[in-house]
């Protein structure tokens, strides 16, 4: 069952990709930015729990809640100092300075103070659901991963909800689709830009406390992920997450796959050769098209 | 209330007819270095449909998105006697005056009944308020012709089926006075026959209206009121007749 075990656990970390690559598609929907920054998040997130529960020594779920709120806290000042002077000013910045480059240097400015405050070794937050993987069949479930799931299953399903069945979920639609059209009607799509990069900052800050104990992060690791999540969401254009859901699941159990039978030292060469190839041989379905286009 | 502007939607003070719905005083709009309105002065009285005519690119448009706030603009705007915030669609929506704008600036990847739903959002945020609100229910009934097409995206309907999905999202929003910016552009005569009767039926019922539109003799049958611009400048012209 080598095969079942490596698709489970290429659904593991798919799943993660997947949440990475809706975080980034939902927030460029709303404000025509990338979040390069994505994967710092996350990291801070893990070192972060990390430091507070085994250096400093608070209870866990202090740890965890202190770590959210700071994350919270500092995405909002971020857009308010930063993203506020860039695109709401008198005269808004735009193209592809905009696009890249304000969380491209958030990234590094988040790496650098990682780095001073975690340190440069490999860390990861605390299992937070302790014991031997489960077994069902000749099938092995991490308990880590199992608890990743969860909270994609979970936080994946309840944005789908507000999506899908309330006005807040289609005005955050709209302003996606047309802000001047979502203006008219009253939408404040300034605000839905602020919520959405809180949100996914919490996110991507909870993806990483509850997926570091699997592979273990540095202050490094958060451009590695944002890069994953930032692929996935290409393939949906950077506009339809549905579709990046897709391409990170399928993203996650090819490369696990490819380690598992063609080499786990060029897996990750190879996948990109064949993330490569699709691109090239199939751009407009793959929605790289309408990227280009906007 | 009437058949088409009743709703749940708390209402605005409104005077007797007669009185001012809409007063604009100095109203200069510019983007950037360029002036696009200048002094623009004139009112519109509560029942009036009121045309805004005067040739492209004299900045008719830009009258109402200065009025309505979508852009900043200089210059006093009073919606039934409440002086207008600037800049906020907002506030002008929740007084009564909702604008349906030039190219429709429709979301073409939700469904026409999302779209018109969205007119909502100028009073509620309940998707459900929403869907039970007069004003929705109303404004769907008044295009029969939408009906079949109430779940496909928007962006694949005809021109004149979009048009129909904007002015129905702009009576969401149950508006006491509907300003429609150049709702037959690129329409077969047709269409914007069918479009005017509509507007014509929701004036009937007693909503004030504003239409801006290049071409004055359309818009005389249906407006009993006109104000011509020329060079960015507006001025009240009596009753039907040409400045």
């Amino acid at each position: 069952m080598k095969f079942g075990n490596l698709v489970i656990a290429g659904i593991v970390t798919g799943s993660i990709y997947a949440m990475f690559a809706v975080c980034v598609a939902v927030w460029y929907r709303v404000s025509n930015i990338l979040n390069l920054a994505v994967g710092d998040f996350a990291m801070v997130g893990a070192l972060s729990v990390d430091n507070l529960y085994r250096v400093k020594g608070l209870p866990l779920p202090v740890a965890i809640i202190t770590t959210l709120v700071v994350v919270a806290a500092f995405a909002y000042l971020y857009d308010q100092v930063v993203l506020r002077l860039a695109q709401d000013g008198k005269r808004p910045i735009e193209g592809i300075v905009v696009t890249f480059f304000f969380t491209f240097a958030l990234s590094f400015f988040i790496d650098g103070v990682a780095k001073m405050l975690f340190g440069s070794d490999v860390h990861a937050a605390p299992a937070l659901w302790n014991g031997t993987s489960l077994t069902l069949g000749s099938l092995n479930f991490t308990r880590a991963g199992i608890l990743v799931l969860a909270c994609a299953v979970i936080i994946g399903g309840a944005f789908w909800l507000y999506i899908r069945f309330t006005l807040g979920g289609k005005a955050l639609e709209a302003s996606g689709e047309n802000s001047v059209g979502a203006r008219i009607v009253g939408i404040d799509t300034r605000q839905y830009r602020r919520l959405i990069f809180i949100a996914t900052a919490v996110i991507a800050a909870v993806f990483g406390i509850v997926e570091s104990p699997i592979t273990g992060y540095t202050y490094l690791s958060g451009a590695t992920i944002s890069l994953t999540g930032f692929i996935a969401a290409a393939y949906g254009g950077f506009r339809k997450p549905g579709r990046a859901l897709l391409a990170g699941l399928f993203i996650g159990v090819l490369e696990a796959l490819l380690g598992g039978y063609v080499s786990t030292q060029y897996g990750d060469t190879v996948m990109y050769a064949i993330l490569a190839a699709l691109i090239l041989a199939w751009p407009r379905g793959l929605g790289f098209e309408s990227a280009v286009s906007g | 209330m009437n058949a088409v502007t009743g709703g749940g939607a708390e209402s605005p003070e409104g005077g007797p007819p007669g009185n001012a719905a809409l007063a604009v005083d100095g109203l200069s709009v510019a983007y950037g270095n360029v002036v696009a309105v200048h002094d623009a002065t004139f009112t519109v009285t509560e029942g009036d449909a009121c045309a805004i005519t005067g040739p492209n690119g004299n900045g008719k448009s830009s009258i109402l998105m200065g009025v309505t706030g979508m852009v900043r603009r200089r210059g006093e705007v009073t919606i039934f006697g409440a002086p207008a915030k600037n800049g906020d669609v907002r506030w002008a929506a929740r007084h009564g005056l909702t604008l349906v704008p030039e190219r429709r600036q429709l979301y073409p990847d939700l469904s026409a009944a999302d779209n018109i739903i969205l007119g909502c959002y100028t009073w509620t945020k309940s998707i459900g308020k929403a869907r039970r609100s007069d004003s929705y229910g109303r404004a769907v009934d008044l295009f029969p012709e939408l009906k079949p097409h109430l779940k496909q995206a928007a962006g694949t309907l005809s021109g004149g089926q979009q048009q129909m999905v904007a002015i129905a999202r702009g009576l969401a929003a149950n508006p006491k006075i509907l300003a429609v910016d150049e709702p037959c552009l690129g329409l077969a005569e047709v269409i914007a026959k069918r479009v005017y009767d509509v507007l014509a039926q929701i004036h009937a019922a007693g909503t004030t209206l504003i239409v801006v539109e290049e071409a004055p003799r359309r818009a005389l049958t249906l407006c009993n009121r006109r104000v011509e611009v020329r060079n960015g400048m507006a001025a009240n012209s009596s009753p039907r007749s040409t400045a």
